[in-house]
């Protein structure tokens, strides 16, 4: 495990004039880099009405940048084997480059034309508004999509950008307007910007080249904020159903409020969650709900930590008849859980996986790049992966039965089912 | 750049793929079934995928949750899954854990309980994987679509099974299923990663060489004879879109004629990264079949489809149909730009880029040791573990004109299916 764990510690951190953050680390393994970024900007920053603005942007970023159109920038690009992409999310907005090392210089040109100068021409977003429509009625007919919409609605007023799904509605979609994508570009800066690349390169080429590229993209007006409106907690069991034709399968979402990765809670919480609904074949939940009980292919549970605190969630896709069963079961395990805490062995278990499992995450270059990234969106330090191990080490069964007493709930929680019509 | 791969076989007939991989202190271990649906006779549909999900289900020496635990506390993943020819179970480890793996492969091979109320409880758990699919409309249309172009092989049917044979299958129909087809001579393990190969090789004589050799397996026979004509489906199901699969009979990966219909479908729609389980760069954007269907406004997304297969199996066209088109102009774009081909063939710049595609996924599929022991186990038990290193030689050796012949040749009228999905509207529920 030692020579990654150094690797990451000894990864070159550069920030550029622009203030652009790169951390670039070395990996000979294959003739091969990974370019990953994010700008700190992402659909938290826009209105309920403007909803999918942020996932709209970051894929139009490719539909013509710098001097080159679309279909010049995927045809230059996909000849050599290289992809570049670029996509809006809920807090960030990323980008992705993928190469043999030799075409490095050509994808970072293109990744620093799509961040700076996208041109978003009105007939490519117009296509683009198309695609997305089609793709939006599609998720609007799958039960995860709805029961989810269904659940963040519950767990967070409609001021707050975590009730909404990041990928917007048909109205909002239909609505949005070229300018609008324009005016939420302006939002991306330099100095909310971080890059990781990670592969068969040498830090000081990389950094040459980033002066031409990414770091030469002019910083206009101050980095964007964000402050997150307040949630409310929950008073009481929040139910909803959403019934929907021509479905054989119901998907159950049951959601608390959660935290924030920087909150001290955080690992506990995480080991509580492995423990829960992730070890093995999705932990106590999944043993008794499709171990046990035969009712579900998938039922694991989610800690969504980020910026802010999103979903604690457990999930199951069951037949319709068994919709009851399987929250009963849910409900049931939480509730044991929360009584009782992890057992010694539990704990050990999940210790154990967290800590071994680290070097089969670092072993690609995107494994490599995306812990870079959340290293430096976090601000965990560039020895984390050394100090992990000893962080994971000391969180005790009291920390975790404490922490899912504070969080997890039998009595306030929301509930949301999507599926096959009821009788 | 890739590290040679050395064979050996024990005494039972257990054929041993290494690769030796030192730059990151990982491991992974994959054995390798020579069975999938193709195998399965009539009303035992989903057979193989059932069994495969019973091997998690405990050993005497290893009750059920051991196995997931062991390799989580030793900082593993695992998985296993089914398809219409191979069925296969990995574990990645770090590397001075991978003995776990050798552990693990040897004791199901031969010692898997089928306990009967594990057998109950996993019968719910497959129908619910099976409803899940059927949540999807692109589901019922590929079924439809497959049914229609196999009518005599086994291909016929889904991985998954028919429902009803789910409902019927019984506890000894799958452990006699388990007993003719796991064993040491019909299965391949291939070891990829940071180890030295005669300390592992060792080891894995420790752990397989005492098991029997299993009995010769039975062959499957059928052939799906030449199609007489085009077949056309349509489903009408509620849903959120039309669309579009077309499905031609072609040949499998032994054939000459593999390379040159591979570089067809990268010309169509770039060469795509070689493991499923991600990692490679997406080269579609740039090639035919993007352009003239998603380019011009007619499809949300569309693609062609060709993989490596055991028997004769299908080189697909697919497509989501945008708002306000409709299925039949989707389907007719597709067909153009099949035609195209026949009639003008592809340009030697075309070939090039392929080419050069080709060789950029091989290098980002070579940053992962579980991606490279894939390759080389689904080769193996499709033709020959060789073909990992060969391919990429095959398909320099395509010329525009073999291109041109194959896409004459095997996309016809005669050998292809036609399907479509037509929402209907959402109180005509037929479910």
């Amino acid at each position: 495990m030692a020579p990654e764990a150094r690797g990451i510690a000894g990864a070159t951190r550069y920030v550029a004039s622009n203030g652009l953050v790169a951390l670039i680390q070395r990996n000979p393994s294959a003739p091969t880099v990974s370019v990953r970024g994010e700008v700190r900007v992402g659909a938290v920053h826009e209105t309920a009405a403007q909803n999918g603005l942020a996932v709209f942007t970051g894929a139009a970023l490719i539909r013509g940048a710098g001097e080159r159109t679309f279909q010049q920038i995927v045809a230059e690009t996909e000849e050599r084997g290289c992809s570049v992409n670029a996509a809006g999310g809920l807090h960030t907005s990323g980008f992705a480059g993928k190469a043999l090392v030799e075409d490095l210089p050509l994808i970072l040109a293109v990744l620093a034309d799509m961040l700076a100068r996208p041109a978003f021409p009105p007939h490519e977003v117009e296509k683009l508004r198309g695609q997305f429509l089609t793709s939006l009625r599609e998720s609007e007919q799958e039960t995860g999509t709805q029961a989810w919409r269904a659940a963040r609605a519950l767990l967070y007023p409609p001021e707050h950008p975590y009730s909404r799904l990041t990928s917007g509605a048909i109205e909002t979609v239909q609505a949005l307007t070229r300018e609008d994508l324009v005016r939420f570009h302006q939002r991306y800066h330099p100095a909310a910007t971080t890059v990781a690349i990670v592969g068969d390169v040498e830090p000081e080429a990389v950094i040459a080249l980033l002066e031409s590229s990414l770091g030469a993209w002019p910083p206009a007006g101050a980095p964007p904020t964000l402050d997150l409106p307040p949630a409310p907690p929950l008073e009481a069991i929040l139910r909803r159903d959403v019934p929907m034709s021509g479905k054989i399968q119901s998907d159950i979402v049951w959601a608390v409020h959660g935290l924030r990765r920087t909150d001290p809670d955080y690992y506990p919480a995480m080991m509580a969650n492995m423990i829960l609904g992730r070890l093995g074949i999705g932990g106590r939940l999944g043993e008794n709900v499709r171990e046990e009980q035969g009712m579900a292919y998938y039922c694991y549970s989610n800690l969504d930590a980020d910026v802010g605190a999103g979903p604690w969630s457990a999930v199951a896709g069951v037949n319709p008849a068994n919709v009851e069963r399987a929250i009963e079961a849910l409900v049931h395990e939480v509730a044991n859980f929360v009584e009782q805490g992890p057992l010694p062995q539990e704990v050990a278990d999940a210790r154990d996986y967290l800590t071994g499992s680290l070097v089969l995450s670092l072993e690609t270059n995107d494994g490599i790049a995306a812990a870079l990234l959340a290293i430096e969106r976090f601000g965990l330090g560039i020895d984390f992966i050394e100090r992990y191990p000893v962080i994971i080490g000391a969180i005790t069964a009291d920390q975790i039965v404490d922490v899912a007493r504070r969080y997890l709930s039998t009595e306030r929680y929301v509930l949301a089912v999507a599926g096959p019509p009821a009788g | 750049m890739s590290t040679p791969i050395h064979a050996h076989t024990l005494a039972n007939g257990l054929l041993v793929l290494t690769r030796e991989v030192h730059s990151a202190p990982v491991a992974t271990s994959w054995i390798w079934y020579r069975v999938g649906s193709r195998n399965e006779p009539g009303g035992e549909t989903g057979i193989s995928h059932w069994v495969e999900h019973m091997l998690f289900k405990g050993t005497p020496s290893m009750p059920r949750g051991e196995l997931d635990r062991l390799i989580a506390r030793n900082g593993g993943v695992f998985n296993g899954f089914t398809w219409i020819d191979y069925t296969a179970y990995y574990e990645t480890l770090p590397a001075d854990r991978i003995e776990l793996g050798l552990r693990i492969e040897s004791d199901r091979m031969v010692n898997a309980l089928f306990d009967p109320s594990e057998v109950e409880s996993e019968r719910t758990v497959i129908i619910s994987e099976l409803e899940g699919y059927a949540n999807y409309p692109e589901t019922w249309l590929d079924e439809a679509v497959k049914a229609m172009a196999f009518t005599v092989h086994p291909y016929h049917h889904p991985v998954i099974g028919y429902k009803s044979d789910l409902l019927a299958m019984t506890r000894d129909e799958l452990y006699t299923y388990y007993h003719t087809f796991y064993t040491p001579n019909n299965a391949v393990l291939v070891l990829v990663g940071d180890f030295d190969t005669d300390t592992l090789l060792r080891q894995v004589e420790q752990y397989f060489g005492p098991l029997p050799r299993g009995p010769a397996l039975p062959a499957v026979r059928a052939v799906e004879p030449e199609p007489q004509g085009e077949r056309r489906v349509t489903i009408r199901r509620p849903g959120p879109a039309q669309y579009v699969q077309i499905a031609y009979l072609a040949p499998d990966c032994r054939s000459p004629d593999f390379a040159p219909l591979a570089v067809l479908d990268a010309v169509l729609s770039g060469a795509r990264p070689l493991s499923f389980m991600g990692g490679g760069a997406q080269t579609n954007r740039s090639a035919r079949i993007y352009k003239a269907l998603v380019e011009t406004e007619l499809a949300a997304a569309a693609w062609s489809s060709y993989a490596p297969t055991r028997d004769p199996f299908l080189f697909e066209l697919s497509a989501t149909v945008r708002e306000g088109r409709d299925a039949a102009a989707v389907e007719a774009a597709l067909l153009t730009e099949i035609e195209k081909i026949q009639q003008g063939g592809v340009t030697p710049e075309e070939l090039a880029r392929v080419l050069k595609q080709v060789r950029a996924q091989i290098a980002y599929n070579n940053e992962s040791v579980t991606d490279q022991a894939l390759q080389i186990g689904m080769w193996e038990v499709l033709d020959s573990f060789g073909r990992v290193e060969t391919l990429p030689e095959e398909l320099a050796a395509v010329t525009p004109e073999d291109v041109r012949r194959v896409a004459r040749t095997y996309l016809t009228e005669r050998r292809r299916v036609v399907g479509h999905f037509i929402p209907t509207e959402e109180q005509e529920d037929g479910a």
